[in-house]
Parts: C-alpha cells; structure tokens; sequence
C-alpha cells in the first residue's frame, strides 16, 4: 500500500555565489536525501534545531523551492513533473500554514478577500455563495462571521493564525504543511490552535506535516516524528517509541534540552554541546560526531545510512549495540519536558470547554 | 460578541488631521481656479496696456481694476497668473503621471522577476546620471522650446528616480511571508503582481510620487525661468518669475508673486502627500 503523501530522496542545494561573475563557490546543502510517507489523516512531526533544514523540507516539498533532487508523490501523482499550469491545480490538494501570524496574510486585503481567494481561484465558489462559503470557514475555524470585514493587523496573534488556518483549509487540501504554526504563540493560544489542527484532521482526514522546534507540541500533536540534522534524518519513530526509547543520541539531547517551564528548575543532563555545523561544509562521516557523546573513529569516516530498526528508523552506527536501559517509558523523558506536556495539556483541557 | 463599530473611510479621517484639511482646501481652490481660468480672469492675461508695472491693491498706488497689479508689459498679474498657474500644474501633473507610471512599473517588475532586476537597475544608473535640467536642454535643443518638450524631459527624468523607489519598496514586499503565501495557492503572477505586490507597494509609491509632484513643478519652473520652457507669451509661473527679475527693484510683486504661488502649491502637495500616506496605510491606523 502506498501512502497518500511519499517523498523519495528530496534534496535541495542552495548555490553560494561570490564575485562579479556569481560563480558558484559552493553549496548550502540544506536538505539531503529525506525520505517519508505521510497517510491520510495522519500527522508526521519533522523536529531539528534551528537552521537545520525543516523549513526548507517543507518549502521544497511545496515546490515553493525547486528541489535540486528528488521525487514528491501525491497519491500517486508526481508533484515535480507537473507543468505550471497543472501544478497551480494541484496546490489546491497541498496547503501550508505559516509560523509568522503576522507576516503570512497580505496586509491590504479583508479576512473575506483573502479567504474568497482560494475559494474562487479553484473554483470552489461562484460570486454568489462565496460570502456564504467564507463565513462558513470562519465558523470551521473558530472565527466570527463579523470577522471577515475586517483587516489582518485587527486581530491577536491566535486569530490571525486561524485565519491562515482557515485559508489553507479553504480548498479542502488531502495535505497541509504545518512550518512551526504555534512557535509564535503564548501557551493557552498555541493550545487552542492545536485543538483546532486536531479538530480539522478528525474532521477532513487532512494529513499533516508538522515541522516544529518544540518537543511538548509535537507530542499533542503527531503520530510520527522525523528528527532532522543538518538536513538529513537521524532518526524518525511513532510518537510513543520516540519519547520513550530514543534511539540517536541526538534525538535523547534534544529531549533533554526542552525548556524548563520553571525557570527555578535546572536542567539535570548537559543539552548538546556546540554549535549546529556549517550546512555548507558538513563533517565527514555522521554529520552528529563533533557533539556526540558515543563518537568514534567509526563516526568520523562512515556516513550510518538510515536503517530500520523495528517500527523506528535511525541513522547511528551504534542504534542497536546502545543498551535501552530505561525502558519505562515516561520517566525517560527529561522533567523539564514532562512538565512543558503538562503545561500545554492543561492549557488544552482548559481550552476545550 | 458583537461586531464593533466599522472603521471610517479614509477620506473621513483624511479631514479630521487639520493640516491635510488645509492642504487639501488650498490646493483645490487653486485647481479650480487653474481649470476657470478663462472664466473668471479679469482681463485678457496676454493683452498688454499702458499700466505697466502696477503695483497691487493693497499698495497705496494700486487700484481695483489689476487686483494683483500689473507686470512689466502692463499685462494683468491675476489673469496671468490663474493661466499661469494652469500650465505649470498641467506640466507636473502629466510629467510626474507618465514617468510615475513607467518608472514604478519598471522598479516593480525589477522586484517581481530577479532575473530583470540587473539590466533595469542598470539602465536606471545610467539615466540617473543625467540631471533634469541638462536633460531639460538637449531635448529642448532638439524638440524645440515648449510646453511638450518639458514635459517629456520631466516625465524621462522621473523614471528612475520612480523605478528606484518602486524596486526598494517592492523588494521588501517581496520578502513577506504573504507573497509566498500566495504561491502556495496557486495564484498566477498576474495576480500576485496585482493582488499582492502592487496593492502592498502603491502607497508608499503614491506618497514619493506625490513629493515627487513639488519637485518637478520646481525643476518645470527653473526650466522656464531659463527660458526653455513655454513661449511668451504664455503664461507660466516659472517664467513669470523669470520676466519680473529685470524689475525686482522697482516692482517686486511681478517676481514675488508668482514664486510664492509655487511655494504655496509644493508645500500644500507635500503636507497632502504625507497625510494620505498616514491614512491610506492601514498599519497606521489607530
């Protein structure tokens, strides 16, 4: 069975030009070598630090970045072959929400300008009924149908959010890319907004991608984590497994490092050392080894292929012959990423009524 | 919840900013007096009489028949200058338009599509490197003098001045989440040029152009204060100055006059200009 949304080997290089003649002196190389599914309903969290390709992956799968390789399938149809006139079809089935709640809706255009737009553009609407059609979205989205008169700087942060929900939702999409939709928001918001993504996905069977920094979040919402690297995967598991039994070193350093909610509290394992490495000129072997406490020779000259490992995939040479000594689920995971959960779960249970 | 009240248009909360209102007055009694002229000058603005060099009504020897006196020919100063003052705003409002338009259009175009933004950006150098005023005199020289040959001047003298601005403000458009937004929906360029770029660029081009207005109604007037400009004996402002320069001793009104009228029509189209952008911009309002 193939899943709705599979990307094969997806890479994208951004050439550095220098000089008067821009010749090309080397390359960013943002995203090497992805691969994943995503099913229909189903939520696939991409987690990394800062700078390490998740928002590229996204873009580039989007087509709103031409891909230097690779392959992206929507339920069978190719995605990178399509002309541009079939492709302005085909985004009517894959949308993306942005993190900037302030910067991702045009600034001179009404809520009901913005929403008419998809709406009419694909043919959704005739000019009848699309007033009607937008108040609905509205209401989908948690939204006043008085609200479409108005512009975007009159709202909060978590409306506008939901208006650029509901402007993605507005061609019913089999896929939604999800680029950090909650990082701008205050806890209680960045609950509400989760709710409203789960609500959707219940509601639509939309599949997402939801490419995010914050662990907590990720765990409310995916049922599947790929945590990236410097634009490759290291390690990818269902939600469970991952938080429970993470298997890259680099995937148990991230979880280490969430935020401590208390800011009394103090983190008990030293996070990551170091710096992210140079995307232009990544180190040799695994890209990990210069912040890896278990690096060896072995790291240093031989790239580990991402392999699998029971439902999970890592990419460590050391993935097996690690001991899971904690097996007990939960505890592992550190205290200040226990209460993050319990912060947001709170303020999610809060939201609900 | 309740809807709130609805925002005002923006003429409404043009005219509470007492400023831009005064502005707005003084610059439309002067437009409507530019377009009457022929009906409600005094005198015929080209006839000269024997009442040469009058001075105006309120001097101890004017009198009410020249309101404004006369000028050097014994022409009445007030017909003259509502003709006047017609020609010079005809001059500005058709150059600064034409070279608006195309040099907006072109800085736009540098912004949306990259792979243009060289060859325009260096096209506009090269314009840039010629001032107004020589470019005023070899287009003269070969056009011969007149009111068509300035205009044509100023409008190829606002492109790049318009393509640079225009390409400023829509390269920072350009930058916005929104326009990739708009992508993603599978917007054609037509739309998002229109839609997203223009509509997010056009008023902070409108406020430079508008500027922009004053400055090319002073470069019209220095172009026929040197005599390049309309033939006598048209009236413009700028050589209405030009004529009463022989006479700034013995009857300043004939210089001062005029000059102040073009003071008075840059400022009021500046005051305007940055009122319009305060309120057209609806990140400013409050």
């Amino acid at each position: 069975m193939s899943a709705m949304l599979e990307v094969r080997n997806l890479t994208k290089h951004f050439p550095i030009r220098r000089g008067v003649l821009r010749r090309v002196v080397g390359n960013v190389q943002a995203v090497n070598d992805v691969s994943f599914d995503v099913g229909e309903g189903e939520t696939l969290a991409i987690v990394g630090e800062s700078g390490c390709g998740k928002s590229t992956i996204g873009r580039t799968l989007l087509r709103l970045l031409t891909p230097t390789g690779g392959t992206v399938a929507l339920d069978g149809t190719p995605v990178m072959d399509l002309s541009d006139d079939d492709m302005r079809q085909m985004r009517r089935q894959m949308q993306i929400i942005f993190q900037d709640p302030f910067g991702s809706l045009n600034p001179r255009m009404t809520v009901a300008e913005t929403l008419a737009e998809p709406l009419l553009l694909h043919g959704l609407a005739t000019r009848d009924d699309v007033a009607q059609k937008v108040a609905d979205l509205l209401e989908t989205c948690g939204l006043q149908p008085w609200h479409a008169g108005r512009f975007p700087h009159e709202f909060s942060g978590g409306q506008r959010q939901r208006v650029g929900i509901a402007r993605a939702l507005a061609t019913r999409p089999r896929v939604i890319v999800c680029d950090e939709p909650v990082s701008a928001l205050d806890v209680s918001v960045q609950a509400q907004i989760v709710n409203l993504l789960k609500d959707l996905q219940a509601k639509f069977g939309i599949g997402y991608v939801f490419i995010s920094h914050d662990l907590a979040v990720v765990r409310h919402m995916a049922s599947r984590v790929a945590v990236v690297y410097l634009g490759r995967i290291v390690e990818e598991a269902p939600v469970e497994e991952l938080y429970a039994t993470p298997r890259h070193p680099y995937t148990r350093s991230l979880i280490a490092a969430a935020p401590r909610p208390d800011p009394a509290m103090r983190n008990v394992r030293a996070p990551v050392q170091g710096d992210l490495p140079s995307a232009m000129n990544p180190p040799s072997g695994c890209a990990f080894h210069p912040r890896c406490p278990l690096a060896q020779d072995r790291c240093r000259s031989e790239r580990p292929e991402l392999r699998q490992l029971g439902k999970a995939r890592v990419a460590c040479h050391f993935a097996e012959a690690e001991p899971v000594i904690e097996t007990a689920g939960e505890h592992r995971q550190s205290d200040a990423l226990r209460q993050r959960l319990a912060v947001l779960e709170a303020a999610r249970e809060k939201e609900k009524t | 919840m309740d809807a709130p009240e609805p925002i005002r248009p923006w003429w409404q909360r043009l005219i509470r900013d007492p400023a831009a209102l005064l502005a707005a007055v003084v610059l439309f009694v002067i437009v409507v007096c530019a377009i009457a002229a022929p009906w409600i000058a005094p005198h015929d603005p080209f006839a000269s009489s024997r009442a040469v060099m009058k001075p105006p009504v309120w001097n101890a020897r004017g009198d009410w028949a020249y309101i404004l006196g006369t000028d050097g020919q014994g022409r009445d100063m007030l017909s003259r200058l509502f003709y006047g003052t017609r020609l010079t705003l005809i001059i500005g409002l058709v150059s600064v338009g034409i070279g608006g338009v195309l040099g907006s259009f072109l800085g736009l175009l540098a912004a949306f599509r990259p792979g243009f933004d060289p060859f325009v950006m260096r096209f506009v150098d090269i314009m840039l490197s010629f001032p107004a005023i020589l470019l005023g005199l070899a287009l003269v020289a070969v056009l011969g003098p007149g009111a068509g040959p300035v205009i044509i001047a100023l409008a190829i003298a606002s492109v790049p001045d318009c393509a640079r601005i225009a390409r400023s403000i829509a390269v920072s458009v350009m930058k916005q989440e929104y326009i990739e937004a708009g992508r993603a929906l599978g917007l054609s360029n037509m739309a998002l040029f229109t839609r997203y770029l223009l509509r997010n660029s056009i008023s902070s081009i409108m406020i430079f152009i508008s500027l922009r207005f004053g400055q090319i109604i002073l470069i019209g007037a220095a172009l026929s204060f040197l005599g390049l400009g309309a033939r006598p004996p048209t009236a413009e402002l700028g050589m209405m100055a030009a004529q009463g320069r022989d006479f700034l001793l013995y009857a300043p009104h004939i210089a001062v006059i005029p000059s102040v009228l073009i003071f008075v029509i840059v400022l009021a189209a500046n005051v305007l200009g940055d009122a319009l952008r305060d309120v057209l911009d609806p990140r400013l309002r409050s």
